[in-house]
């Protein structure tokens, strides 16, 4: 026990994310986003997410790795209405990391916060610290009716029930990119662009930049230094990798 | 898909040649069902095992034409994306266009043509072979031709651009009749009657969104299915966020759509009164010149409901903008005055210099235009068909009895024919009239070219060129026309002189390559691969400019609710189903709804003022009269909506659409009056009135959404800033 609060100790060491070899991050602006969802179906199509069905969706088993969320202000007729796409915030400082048992989740060489299928056991600590909600649970194998199997991607695991899951920033996409690179010598490392998750590529205002946070002059970095920048829910310390920009205020 | 268990797995891995690997032939297993894997001796030079290959094609699943491109690994279409040198997808997607690989697998997909075993209608069906479903329909055809009643013999498709249409011409000019229509909800008729009466050109201009520095849309929901919907969204990014200063978007629509919701201003104004308020914009620029002088802004208000001084407001900021750009849809083109006010919007164009300009000619397909189904022509074709003067007809993949209003009779008249043969991939409610179904490959699957509409303002055409191989035994549209063709007479082979639908479509793209030979500078082969590995194929050549507007249609007035039907019923195409295409595509159907977040049912929208008048709350059932029919559907407080409306989103309520989609919902146009446009012979879809009544039922809404509010949560912006920009910038602090 003394030990794994020894290794906890050094694990929440502040800036101990700083000797990864990427940060991988996101800035999404709302102010370009309009909530029209290619985000969402394209992550399905990636990330093999199973078709739930109307009684288990009901039943609040749906999976969305990405999901536009809508926030009202004002009374009709000044309604106002805000989306913001919310996905894995892949924060630095993980409460869900902290929270599972047999460390299903944690931070990788990459600065992601990943999920290792097979070592969860299901007890779904993590989703219930997440403030963010976007970890979604298997309560049951799900079945594609032949031939919608044929569409699964085949870098992506299919899950299964019992396991956690959530938003990986198109993990096979950075590791694809990251042996490409790996071959082209040089510095080896990935180049900006040349990684792009479903949702990002998909996204037809361009309200998503996805980049490297340790190359000053990525496109996300730049992104990020606007003025309008902010995270989510920030107070909470959580420190996400997901940078949004506010949306600009309407006038009249 | 057969069961292979480890140890086959094994032995057919073990057993490969040396690289082939997990390469065995799925394909050809699936498609025949046979217990055998085979290891590649020589494997196909695209399929590499655990390498991706990208096919460029074009979306077939609205009418936009973008430029998509699809990642195949191992013979299987895994992921589509926009094409990058495409002018109108520019690399970008939608949701509905990704949903395209839920068409290909979906497991309710014909996968060999049928025939009906039950009433019609029953969607009962059971397969045949091929060489029985041509034979049946090329008999029966061959024998009304053979008797000199060719004419009586109609085809119906669904938006067909570019050579297949060509194709279609050929083929119905060879047996001899002139009923030909493409029939699609979608398509925009009463702007192509507007563009008529004011530009003197029947087509869609380019709406140039990404340079415009102030949008005012009349109802058209250019970010969810208005024509062009990606394009447009890229635009919209553009707009707000490129490298000029940010655009204002102003929206006026009874009903805030997922375009109002993304305007710095929403105006809720009476359906029907939009061309008003274009044309009292339009005097209050111009200063009453032009004839427009009848056009007051207190005649605008009156009929609008909106304050006089919002109206003039708009006209002094729609005047002030550099590149101000003026669109209509949705209410303003569907109500009984809907081309009127669209073309009132050009006059509002045209007067304030907006960001329109017109589309070269069609390089391939011209004439398509002319095939497109005015509502009057269904109607008459209903009439024939119910006095028995359609002896047989042909319906190629659209779903007219889904989106033709249930007061015209079309179902009855199609009971009336003595034959009929669909072209469908699936069994839908239109094609479950058919006495034969053939069964067409997918989009992905065929062989096609496509002169986008709207353009971009360029000349441009693609191909879509097939990505994977058929998947079931079903034949390429091309194909079946061909084949259907030829069988109807010894003398079609002269009208169709090729084998199939591909070398027909390289005999075409060679006489285009031939008339263009010096300026190409390559041979044909060349230019073919070459269009087909980019996408696209464009040529600077540019619309003419277009006139100033001539005509003025008048907007007058549009009609109302009245006692009986004290509500204006607006449907509106679902971000998720369109108009009930993709209702049977599961990724759809578990799409929220971006403004609502229902999944799985169909729902009407009410003002909380009226529901809370009316004592209903979410997922109360109401019965929703009109003068043609009835439907039950609950509620859904919406707190952007007029409270003498009530929208509902059009797509579900099938009866026969497979498993995703069939009993689920209602259809708002199974209900609509047999209203026409006042200048264009048009369904006027948004210019039916209703009575809602409550049934005492409740039903337990599925929605995917939490507290609708932010309530201070720092969601929108950083805390107790109250929206201000953050004092610094937070990623130094932690990535530094």
């Amino acid at each position: 026990m003394a030990n794994i609060v020894e290794k906890w100790k050094k694990f929440r060491e502040p800036g101990y994310f700083g000797k990864f070899d990427y940060h991988w991050g996101m800035v999404i602006d709302l102010d370009r986003c309009s909530g029209c969802e290619a985000c969402v179906v394209a992550c399905q199509a990636e990330n093999n997410l199973p078709i739930v069905g109307e009684q288990r969706f009901a039943q609040n088993r749906e999976i969305k790795w990405i999901r536009i969320e809508r926030y009202w202000e004002g009374e009709y007729p000044d309604t106002r209405l805000t989306f913001v796409p919310m996905l894995c915030q892949h924060c630095d400082q993980a409460p869900c990391e902290t929270a599972c048992p047999v460390f299903a989740t944690y931070h990788n060489q990459d600065g992601l916060n990943t999920q290792i299928y097979n070592r969860c056991i299901g007890t779904r600590t993590c989703a219930v610290y997440c403030p963010y909600e976007v970890r979604y649970f298997n309560w049951f194998t799900y079945e594609w009716a032949e031939p919608l199997e044929q569409q699964l991607n085949p870098d992506v695991s299919v899950r299964e029930k019992g396991v956690m899951e959530k938003c990986t920033f198109c993990i096979q996409r950075i590791r694809q990119a990251k042996d490409h690179a790996k071959d082209r010598g040089g510095d080896k490392r990935v180049r900006d662009g040349e990684v792009t998750p479903a949702c990002v590529q998909a996204c037809p205002t361009e309200a998503m930049v996805f980049g490297d946070f340790y190359d000053p002059d990525s496109a996300v970095s730049l992104a990020a230094r606007s003025d309008r920048n902010y995270r989510v829910l920030e107070k909470l310390n959580t420190t996400p990798s997901v940078v949004y920009l506010r949306k600009v205020e309407a006038h009249g | 898909m057969s069961a292979i268990d480890r140890r086959d797995f094994l032995k057919i891995v073990g057993g490969g040649a040396a690289g082939a690997g997990a390469g065995f032939l799925v394909k050809e297993s699936s498609k025949a069902r046979r217990e055998q894997y085979i290891p590649y001796v020589a494997t196909p030079e695209d399929f590499t095992p655990g390498i991706a290959t990208w096919y460029k094609t074009v979306c077939q699943q609205c009418s936009a034409g973008c430029g998509i491109e699809v990642r195949v690994r191992e013979g299987r279409a895994k992921k589509i994306e926009g094409n990058p040198l495409h002018p109108v997808s520019q690399g970008r997607s939608c949701a509905l266009g990704q949903s395209a690989l839920n068409v290909l697998y979906n497991p309710d997909r014909l996968r060999e043509p049928q025939q009906r075993r039950g009433e019609r209608g029953s969607g009962a069906v059971a397969p045949i072979s091929w060489e029985q479903a041509y034979t049946t329909v090329a008999e029966r055809l061959a024998a009304i031709r053979r008797a000199g009643r060719g004419d009586r013999i109609a085809l119906v498709t669904g938006t067909t651009r570019g050579h297949l249409h060509d194709l279609q011409e050929i083929l119905m000019g060879g047996i001899g009749s002139d009923r030909y229509l493409q029939y699609d909800f979608t398509t925009p008729q009463t702007l192509l009657a507007a563009n008529q009466a004011t530009y003197g050109r029947t087509e869609l201009p380019y709406y140039d969104i990404a340079n415009a520095d102030f949008l005012l849309s009349f109802g058209a929901d250019y970010l969810s299915h208005w024509l062009s919907p990606v394009h447009y969204s890229i635009g919209y990014g553009n707009l707000r966020q490129g490298d000029r200063a940010r655009g204002q978007i102003v929206q006026i629509e009874p009903r805030m759509s997922l375009s109002g919701a993304n305007a710095d201003r929403w105006v809720p104004a009476r359906p029907g009164s939009e061309g008003l308020i274009a044309l009292a914009m339009a005097n209050r620029i111009s200063g009453g010149a032009h004839g427009l002088s009848a056009y007051t802004i207190e005649r605008a208000a009156t009929a609008s409901g909106l304050e006089g001084n919002v109206i003039a407001e708009l006209a002094e900021a729609f005047a002030a903008a550099g590149r101000p750009l003026a669109i209509a849809g949705g209410s303003a083109a569907h109500s009984t005055n809907g081309t009127a006010n669209a073309a009132a919007v050009n006059v509002l164009n045209s007067i304030a210099g907006g960001a329109v300009v017109a589309n070269p000619d069609p390089v391939i397909g011209s004439g398509a235009d002319q095939r497109r189904a005015a509502f009057g022509d269904i109607k008459q074709l209903i009439a024939d068909m119910s006095v028995g003067r359609i002896e047989a007809l042909v319906i190629a993949d659209t779903n007219l009895l889904h989106t033709v209003p249930d007061s015209l009779g079309l179902r009855a008249a199609m009971e009336a024919v003595p034959f009929i043969a669909a072209i469908s991939p699936f069994v839908d409610e239109t094609s479950a009239m058919a006495d034969i179904i053939l069964a067409p490959h997918s989009g992905l699957e065929s062989w096609a070219d496509d002169v986008p509409q709207p353009g971009v303002g360029l000349s441009t055409a693609s191909i879509a060129q097939p990505v994977v191989a058929p998947i079931h035994d079903t034949r390429a549209y091309g194909d079946i026309l061909i084949e259907l063709g030829r069988r109807l007479g010894s003398d079609m082979a002269e009208v169709l002189p090729w084998d199939n639908g591909y070398n027909y479509l390289r005999a075409r793209w060679r006489e285009i390559h031939e008339t263009r030979a010096t300026a190409l500078n390559m041979d044909f082969d060349t230019f073919w691969n070459n269009v087909l590995q980019a996408g696209v194929w464009a040529e600077d050549r540019k619309g003419p400019p277009l006139p100033a507007p001539a005509v003025v249609l008048d907007p007058g007035d549009s009609g109302g609710p009245d006692e009986e039907y004290p509500f204006y019923f607006q449907p509106y195409l679902s971000q998720a189903w369109l108009d009930g295409r993709a209702a049977n595509l599961p990724w759809q159907q578990e799409l929220p709804d971006p403004l609502t977040s229902v999944v799985y049912n169909s729902w009407i929208e009410l003002n909380p003022e009226t529901a809370s008048r009316m004592q209903l709350s979410d997922g109360d059932v109401v019965e929703v009269r009109s003068a043609s029919g009835s439907l039950r559907a609950p509620v859904v407080v919406y707190p952007a909506v007029r409270p003498d409306v009530i929208s509902m989103p059009i797509g579900q309520g099938h009866r026969t659409f497979g498993r995703y989609a069939s009993e689920r919902g209602a259809n708002p146009l199974s209900i609509l009056n047999d209203t026409t446009d006042r200048d264009s012979d048009t369904l006027a879809w948004c210019a039916t009135t209703v009575s809602i009544a409550k049934t005492g039922e409740h039903v337990n809404l599925i929605r995917m959404s939490g507290t609708p509010r932010e309530l201070g949560r720092s969601i929108l912006g950083p805390y107790g800033e109250g929206g201000k920009p953050a004092p610094h910038s937070g990623e130094d602090e932690h990535h530094g």
